[in-house]
């Protein structure tokens, strides 16, 4: 069988085109053939000049005018056909040798070698040698040869040209005299003519005369042919009418259908340009009983031999190919199907080659394309079955073809093709629905089955042609699209074929069908905190203002990437900036993918990207940080990613893998790659808008002493000191520091001060500021207090990252135009925001439990000395020695009086593992002093107590009672408003009273703060603020008086006390049955005269009295109750008696008064309401020991 | 006998392809059915020739090949169904009518609220009921 028939081949020249010579370089190969084989058809009219009748023609009917010659170039030549008799233009009718001068500079040689080969065409009838580029040498040379050897003098294209016209009208010209020689000859004499079929048939059979009459039609067909050749069609179809005719006649079947067979061809020929549907029908019905008469000459005894069958298929392929058109598609296919199924009764394999090829073909031009796909399928088989390199390249390359049907093309090379505007139409007239273009792919290649048979053949073909990019991409697609149906040892199979094929690939190879990692967008990283840019509104001077995000939070921690508005991100990148992207990457195969280097791909070339490393273990998804600089100014826009994988570098384009698994959602894709490596969906990435603007500054900032978190005890204040760095190439010219998160008021000072001097900031320089902060309280849902879970004492109470205050600093550069060609509008290069997160760790430190407040009454000794009264005037304030006082707070002498001690106990425990120094001071108008340190050990608690003596006013003064008179006074009546304010009144007395009390600490060398107790001590105070800020209206004291003046000064006496403490314990000793004089002195502490009735009363150790009774064990002389005095304001009054012991002992004496004309201030004071109950004033009491007689 | 049936989706995607051989020519009959895609798509998408019988759903034989014969049906959804036998004189009563019940055996299947319509057919109950129809269509003829 040959290629390419159709019905016209009969009245095609076969000219064999040899080079000869020495070898002839490729392209030059090349252009000489398509010089000589631009003239296939050769007009009658052009070469009447070379053509000189010798005898008269017999090709009588010959048109001049319109006919042409057909020249079919056979390159390299071609074996004699067996069939040559059979069918005159199955002959090599001529030769052409081409040589090409510089390769073989020996022209004798070159004749001599193209003599001896044209010699193997017998049939030839026109031999010519074309030498091509010839050196002046051998132009001379060759001249004198002009008849063995033609030389193209290399000139112009044109003239060259011109000359292989002439050239190959001469040899039609000689051509068409050969055929009239040859026609006229055979009329004449005859011919043998025989055929395969008739080598050993019954020549010697009966009858001579049918043999004769067969050989006569026999000889009209061939005449017929040649008249074809001649490019007479009339004049044939007269010979094949006798030759249809005769052969009828004799049965000459064979030839009957060749002769019918010619006659089609003579009357295509004859009517080239005219086709009506009539002569469709004659061609059909001719062809028809072509192909019936063949068949019929299929015998059975020589099959083996020779068969017919391809003259069968050949006319049936012939026919088909006529008939190739839209509305006949039902006959050809018809015909097509019938010639494959005649495949099998063909013994030549490179037979069925043909056929298949041809069948491929044909169903391709009908629009066919699975069919086609799948007998070029069939045919690449049968060159796989062919064991060498060539035949394996073209069943690679026929594959191929057949990949685009399939769908399982290669990437790059038919994306054009596919994406063509044809199918689009058809795909949307189809579907109600309209897919995306991409995802209609996705439908067809469904056919799995299909598609990995074709890719493992494509694979197969290429590692045999030797082509390793091929058999990479194959290997690369079959891997990515059907890695679910392949198993784990098939899958490490392509991947060593894949490393293989990249094993003999240059490096750097890169290959348009990406395959493993399947590179899916994860998310873009927004800009972190640190370098976050902020729109600059130029008008306002605090031009962050407008453009802060809302919500409660500027930062958080949890806050996801920043895509919360999604429909209008935008997203800016500054030159000379890192930026970053996140992708996820799966490995869906059963062996560990290596990914020599991963990296953004970005077609606008204003960004360099960073290769990354990766390694995938098998079946897993790894989510991967791509990063790289931007280094122009304008929009970057990411497609995929590039990667190095398997030794080839391809690009992962983002949207396939987003159309794949759109695919798989939907249940086209056998399965998501992501899914089955055990990674989540992700939500619909949103793509930003992304733009490079210009630089910006960058304010880096470092804590001294290190960014990592202090650890600070609850109310410990540490200065912080944060450096800050212009990292960018922008000078800083304006700078602003707020406080944003939780617990700002924990930051106490911030230096702004020292930010501002440094402004402008140039781009490296640094400031350093200082910020206190005083660490806050923990709460219970800070410390995550939860006893029955979290005991361990490392996690316990250390507050958590969200809780710290941030520094957030706005900062910009200068106001500038960046973009001159907007001038219509100054484009503001936007400023900056800085969040500085201070990252304390608040630890619970020393811990307060409670605040209580009680008095104690400790008797006073009578003695000498009254006790001494703490401020009881100015003056005396004055003259007492701060040491003293401060013994005062604490120290209780026995021997000393005491007015009904208060003293506030706060009990503090220390639940850490250090030691915690407490030191309570009290802040008095002038000096504040402490008391000494207490020091609470760890897992200790202490109790600190806190006299309160030293609050009390020194007179009860009618004015500043005023809102004590009303607090208590009028809480029955509620008059609301009055009622709020003095309560505000007291509220803030008291707090003025707490704030005097400071509870400090320190524990190691370097950390202090302070307790934040006033709540708790105010909570304390509350109830009895009264009884420690205002004094007693009246007080009262006691002393002996024997042996000393009875009008002696009390200021006199407390002047010495301090020094006669001791004297006094010795003098003051009472013993029994002695009368002691003893003095009572009132004081009256109001402003006003108190009248009063006084009694004085005397206990013994059990409580008992004992002045008045049965059992009365003191006598007494003066009077002891009843006593009516008048004391003017701030005045004192004594009041002289004597007691005589009977028994010794302890003895208590105690003074108490009736105040007679009680005022609202003493009212208040006593916190009565009623004016009719009297107000009853009592004295400490004091202690009396009296001494037996010794 | 029939030697497969299969359901083709609009979008030519395969959705049930089942084979009633025992020999394993699977890959065979899968290029028989994607072949006749073809001339499917070509009778879709020239209707003008089969003017007069453009509701017809049945699209008759598509074409012979080797040894089988292969039919085709188009539904209003362009889901195509195609059967392929190795009988030689099939009566085209007896394929339309085979095309039917198969039809509706399809429309069942994917009646399922849990089918997918584009995703592959899967239920058990199509299967059987279509191995039923392709027995029955081998014995007892004129149905």
């Amino acid at each position: 069988m040959e290629p390419d028939v159709s019905i016209e081949t009969g009245s095609m020249i076969r000219i064999a085109v040899i080079p000869v010579g020495g070898s002839i370089p490729h392209q030059w190969l090349r252009e000489y053939v398509s010089m000589l084989s631009r003239h296939t058809r050769i007009d009658l009219s052009s070469i009447s000049s070379f053509y000189s009748e010798h005898q008269k023609s017999p090709f009588t009917h010959q048109p001049w005018e319109s006919g042409s010659l057909l020249f079919k170039y056979m390159v390299g030549g071609a074996p004699p056909s067996p069939w040559e008799d059979f069918q005159a233009h199955r002959k090599i009718l001529a030769v052409i040798g081409l040589c090409h001068c510089p390769a073989s500079p020996d022209l004798d040689l070159v004749i001599d070698q193209f003599a001896s080969v044209s010699k193997g065409y017998g049939s030839a009838l026109a031999k010519r040698l074309f030498a091509f580029s010839p050196s002046d040498e051998q132009l001379r040379e060759g001249r004198e040869k002009e008849n063995s050897i033609i030389l193209f003098p290399s000139a112009d294209q044109q003239a060259q040209e011109l000359q292989m016209l002439t050239m190959i009208q001469d040899v039609a010209a000689t051509l068409l005299m050969e055929f009239e020689k040859w026609v006229l000859r055979a009329e004449s004499t005859g011919t043998i003519l025989k055929t395969p079929l008739d080598s050993q048939s019954n020549l010697s059979s009966e009858e001579v005369i049918k043999a004769k009459k067969r050989r006569l039609a026999r000889a009209q067909k061939t005449i017929g042919d040649y008249c074809l050749l001649a490019g007479s069609p009339v004049d044939a179809n007269a010979h094949f009418v006798t030759a249809i005719e005769l052969a009828r006649l004799t049965g000459d079947i064979f030839w009957h259908a060749g002769a019918l067979e010619g006659s089609v061809c003579a009357l295509l020929v004859g009517r080239m340009d005219e086709r009506d549907s009539l002569l469709e029908e004659e061609v059909k019905y001719r062809y028809y009983s072509v192909i019936q008469l063949y068949k019929r000459s299929y015998l059975q005894d020589n099959a083996q031999r020779v068969s017919t069958a391809t003259f069968e298929l050949e006319a049936q392929l012939k026919l088909a190919r006529y008939l190739c058109r839209r509305h006949l598609v039902k006959e050809v296919v018809e015909l097509l199907m019938n010639a494959s199924d005649g495949a099998k009764s063909l013994i030549d394999p490179s037979d069925c080659l043909i056929l298949y090829v041809e069948i491929a073909r044909l169903f391709g031009a009908l629009g066919y394309q699975r069919k086609a796909a799948f007998f070029s399928r069939q045919v690449a088989q049968l060159y796989l079955k062919q064991d060498n390199v060539s035949a394996a390249i073209s069943a690679m390359q026929v594959l191929s073809m057949t990949s685009k049907a399939y769908h399982v093309e290669r990437r790059g090379t038919n994306r054009k093709q596919h994406g063509s505007p044809h199918e689009i139409e058809s795909c949307t007239a189809e579907s109600g629905k309209n897919y995306p273009q991409s995802i209609i792919s996705l439908f067809e290649s469904q056919w799995s089955t299909l598609q990995m048979v074709v890719l493992r053949e494509i694979l197969m073909s290429s590692v045999r042609a030797g082509d390793p990019l091929a058999a990479w991409s194959a290997a690369a697609r079959l891997l990515r699209s059907f890695y679910p149906l392949i198993t784990p040892a098939g899958q490490s199979g392509l991947a060593s074929s894949l490393a293989n094929s990249a094993d003999r690939l240059r490096s750097g190879t890169r290959c348009a069908d990406p395959v493993l990692p399947f590179i899916r967008l994860h998310s873009f990283r927004m800009h972190p905190s640190q370098m976050e840019i902020i729109k600059r509104n130029p008008a306002k001077n605090d031009w962050w203002t407008d453009s802060a995000p809302s919500g409660p939070f500027i930062y958080t921690p949890f806050s996801k990437g920043g895509t919360t508005d999604s429909n209008k991100l935008e997203l800016n990148w500054i030159v000379g900036e890192p930026d970053q992207v996140l992708v996820e990457l799966a490995n869906p195969c059963a062996f560990e993918l290596s990914v020599e280097s991963i990296y953004l791909s970005i077609h606008s070339g204003n960004f360099d990207a960073f290769p990354v490393r990766v390694n995938l273990p098998p079946n897993t998804a790894k989510v991967v940080l791509l990063s790289g600089i931007p280094t122009k100014i304008g929009p970057v826009s990411i497609p995929g990613c590039i990667v190095h994988c398997f030794g080839v570098i391809t690009e992962h384009l983002f949207r396939d893998v987003d159309d794949l698994l759109l695919g798989a959602a939907q249940g086209l894709v056998l399965s998501d790659p992501f899914r089955c490596c055990g990674s989540v969906k992700l939500k619909n990435v949103v793509v930003p808008n992304i733009t490079v603007i210009s630089p910006l500054p960058l304010l880096v900032s470092y804590a001294v002493g290190g960014d990592g978190a202090m650890i600070l005890y609850e109310g410990e204040i540490r200065d912080i000191r944060i450096r800050l760095t212009n990292a960018g190439t922008v000078p800083i010219e304006q700078a602003h520091i707020s406080l944003s998160g939780r617990n700002q008021n924990s930051v106490t000072s911030i230096a702004h001060e020292s930010l501002n001097s440094a402004l402008p900031l140039k781009p490296g320089a640094e400031v350093s500021f200082i910020v206190t902060i005083k660490a806050w309280k923990l709460s219970l849902a800070d410390s995550g207090h939860d006893p029955g879970k979290n005991t361990s004492g490392a996690t316990r109470g250390v507050s958590t990252e969200s809780s710290n205050p941030f520094l957030v600093i706005h900062y910009a550069g200068p106001i500038s135009h960046t973009d001159e060609f907007y001038s219509s509008e100054p484009s503001v290069s936007p400023g900056r925001r800085l969040v500085v997160p201070l990252h304390v760790g608040v630890v619970q430190g020393l811990r307060f439990v409670k605040a209580r407040l009680f008095s104690m009454e400790i008797p006073a000794r009578v003695s000498v000395a009254v006790p001494q009264r703490v401020s009881l005037n100015e003056s005396d304030a004055e003259e007492i020695t701060a040491h003293s006082r401060i013994d005062s707070l604490v120290k209780i002498d026995p021997y000393r009086g005491s007015w009904e001690l208060r003293l506030l106990e706060l009990e503090l425990s220390n639940p850490t593992d250090v030691v915690f120094d407490v030191n309570v001071s009290v802040q008095f108008d002038t000096a504040e002093f402490g008391c000494p340190k207490t020091r609470i050990d760890h897992n200790c608690s202490a109790r600190v107590l806190v006299p309160l003596e030293h609050f009390k006013l020194p007179v009860l003064d009618n004015s500043l009672f005023a809102k004590g008179l009303k607090s208590t006074a009028f809480v029955s009546k509620s008059s609301s408003f009055a009622e709020r304010n003095t309560k505000a009144e007291l509220a803030a007395s008291i707090s003025n009273l707490v704030s005097k009390i400071k509870v400090r600490w320190q524990s190691g060398r370097n950390s202090s703060g302070e307790l934040n107790i006033k709540d708790a001590v105010q909570a304390a105070l509350q109830t009895s603020v009264m009884d420690i800020l205002l004094p007693d209206p009246l007080t009262f004291g006691f002393r002996l008086t024997n042996g000393r003046s009875k009008t002696e000064n009390i200021a006199d006496a407390s002047k010495s006390v301090h020094s006669d403490v001791i004297q006094a314990l010795h003098q003051s000793s009472i013993s029994v049955h002695e009368m002691t004089d003893i003095e009572v002195l009132i004081r009256n502490n109001t402003r006003e005269l108190i009248q009063m009735s006084l009694s004085i009363n005397c206990r013994d150790v059990a409580g008992d009295n004992c002045i008045e009774g049965d059992n009365a064990t003191v006598l007494w002389a003066g009077i002891l109750s009843g006593i009516s005095l008048e004391i003017p304001p701030l005045e004192e009054l004594v009041h002289p008696f004597s007691l005589y012991f009977l028994v010794p002992g302890e003895y208590t004496l105690l003074a108490a008064a009736v105040i007679d004309d009680e005022n609202d201030v003493l009212r208040a004071r006593a916190r009565t309401d009623s004016a009719d109950e009297p107000i009853f004033c009592r004295g400490s009491p004091f202690r009396i020991i009296v001494t037996g007689t010794l | 006998m029939i030697v497969c049936v299969a359901v083709v989706g609009r979008q030519n995607n395969p959705l049930y392809l089942q084979s009633f051989t025992e020999a394993d020519d699977a890959l065979k009959l899968h290029h028989i059915v994607h072949c006749s895609l073809d001339v499917i798509e070509e009778r879709v998408n020239n209707p003008k020739k089969s003017g007069p019988t453009l509701n017809e759903t049945f699209l008759g034989l598509l074409y012979p090949t080797e040894n089988y014969k292969v039919y085709g049906y188009l539904t209003n959804s362009k889901v195509k169904f195609i059967l392929v036998t190795t009988d030689l004189d099939v009566r085209d009563v007896d394929v339309r009518s085979f095309f039917r019940r198969f039809h509706s055996a399809y429309v069942d299947a994917v009646s399922n609220p849990f089918h997918v319509p584009g995703k592959k057919i899967t239920s058990k109950a199509f299967a059987s009921r279509v191995t039923t129809l392709v027995k029955s269509f081998g014995s007892t003829a004129p149905a």
